[in-house]
């Protein structure tokens, strides 16, 4: 596996993994039914600076990464920003019609996303997934057979991609890369699809049915080579995250950047 | 041979499946640079390609024939995407949920019997149903002027019919030709009718 950690002793890596899990998967309730930009703004904000504190990524990494996501989160929002219905015209032409009120939404939208790729990112970053998958079968109860079976299919994608890169050459050596058109495109895409599934299928067969010998899928009686617990660094991470929010919060009551506190009547 | 009769998903149909679901995974993260660039022009030109995320449903519930197997498959591509960092991050794991389950609701709907085109198609077109409910609150949909909303929804829809039911079927079909499904596929009847000639 490709290694982008580049330190994993930093304090979110302790952190019970499916504890983070369930954290990061349940503050995207909380976002969801947020509809207030100076909120969305201020939550923004703080999540950028507690990425930055503590993913485990290096530090120039980590801000090129942040600045693409930003990008192409604003991308996601495009049909809003140029389409959106509104009362406060700003720019008129041909089919396009900028509201302020579409303005809004977009960046809201926009951000939204953002806040949700950067969640996904503090988990990403922080979370190797030996320890993740054997605290799904510690502490959320996830079936011995599932857990173990994304571990196996984990552990095959470098072969999966080394498959990909193998079946491109073959097709630059005979050719097929120059062909234009979309019933090119369409062949090549089902030659990279079934090649790749294929070959996936058969190995992940022989691999379950030599799990199955081992009696990886039993269940009953089982004990663990890593015992995933429990510890105070925990409440730490759900303090800074109820920090976080609380303080997004706050801020956007105290500092209101823009006007639109409710972006969808107004 | 009464263990294989049984419809309980077992360690190779889990392998099987998450491994598809990888498969594919790598394809979306191929394909999400192109989808992005599509975004702006606000045309949603992109919604053609969405299918392509509803594809791993339909392809696994069409390659192992049990109950299950279209949810398992894109809760587990939704989470590779997660792991892998995608953009959108957190969300794609409901978005991966709430099409697995409109995707397999499908194929529950005949009971498990059939596993036709016309199932598949129906299966795409599900999830790509599913997928406007989690749009419908988070992107503000309704709020969009009219025409280019239609426009969204009936690429979408396409895109779901041909990508993620028409282009699996496909796909099987071939790997039906090349002997890989009898290895995962549960023992049927007509299995033990050749048996009996």
């Amino acid at each position: 596996m490709v290694t982008l950690w580049t330190n994993t002793d930093r304090l979110f890596f302790k952190i019970n993994p499916s504890f983070k899990f369930l954290i990061s998967v349940s503050l995207f309730v909380v976002y969801l039914v947020v509809h207030n930009l100076n909120s969305m703004i201020w939550a923004t904000v703080l999540f950028i600076v507690l990425f930055l504190l503590v993913n485990g990524f290096s530090g120039r990494f980590s801000f090129w990464i942040v600045l693409l996501t930003l990008i192409v989160s604003m991308f996601s929002a495009g049909a809003m920003i140029l389409f959106g219905q509104g009362t406060h015209v700003l720019f008129h032409w041909y089919l396009i019609e900028i509201t302020e009120e579409g303005l809004a939404r977009g960046i809201l939208i926009g951000l939204r996303t953002f806040i949700f790729s950067i969640i996904g990112m503090i988990m990403a970053s922080t979370t190797l997934p030996v320890p993740f998958f054997y605290s799904l079968m510690q502490q959320l109860k996830v079936p011995v057979r599932y857990a173990y079976g994304c571990l196996a299919a984990f552990r095959m994608l470098p072969m999966m991609s080394e498959e990909f890169v193998h079946v491109r050459q073959a097709m630059v050596v005979r050719g097929m890369t120059r062909k234009k058109g979309v019933r090119a495109l369409y062949d090549r895409t089902k030659r990279y699809a079934l090649t790749m599934l294929a070959q996936s299928i058969r190995r992940a067969q022989r691999t379950a049915v030599a799990m199955e010998a081992k009696r990886f899928s039993m269940t009953e009686t089982r004990t663990y080579y890593y015992e995933i617990g429990w510890s105070r660094y925990d409440l730490y991470f759900l303090a800074l995250i109820l920090c976080t929010v609380a303080f997004g919060f706050l801020l956007s009551n105290w500092m209101p950047l823009t006007p639109f506190t409710n972006v969808i009547d107004n | 041979m009464k263990k294989s009769k049984n419809s309980k998903l077992n360690l190779t149909d889990i392998l099987v499946t998450i491994v598809v679901a990888l498969v594919f995974g790598l394809v979306f993260r191929v394909l999400e640079p192109v989808y992005n660039v599509l975004q702006p022009l606000g045309l949603h030109l992109d919604a053609l390609l969405y299918g392509i995320w509803f594809i791993a449903g339909p392809f696994a519930a069409l390659l192992i024939r049990k109950p299950g197997v279209a949810l398992l498959a894109e809760v587990a591509a939704s989470m590779a995407e997660v792991l892998f960092g995608g953009s959108g991050g957190i969300i794609n794991f409901y978005y991966g949920i709430v099409q697995g389950l409109f995707s397999e609701a499908i194929f529950a709907a005949w009971r498990y019997q059939k596993f036709t085109i016309t199932v598949s198609v129906l299966s795409g077109v599900a999830a790509a149903l599913g997928s406007f409910i989690i749009d419908l609150f988070y992107g503000y949909l309704a709020d969009l002027a009219g025409w280019n909303l239609t426009l969204s929804i009936i690429f979408r829809l396409i895109g779901g019919a041909l990508l993620g039911g028409a282009f699996s079927d496909v796909l099987v079909k071939a790997l039906e030709k090349m002997g890989v499904t009898n290895l995962v596929r549960p023992v049927t009847k007509d299995d033990y009718d050749v048996l009996k000639k």
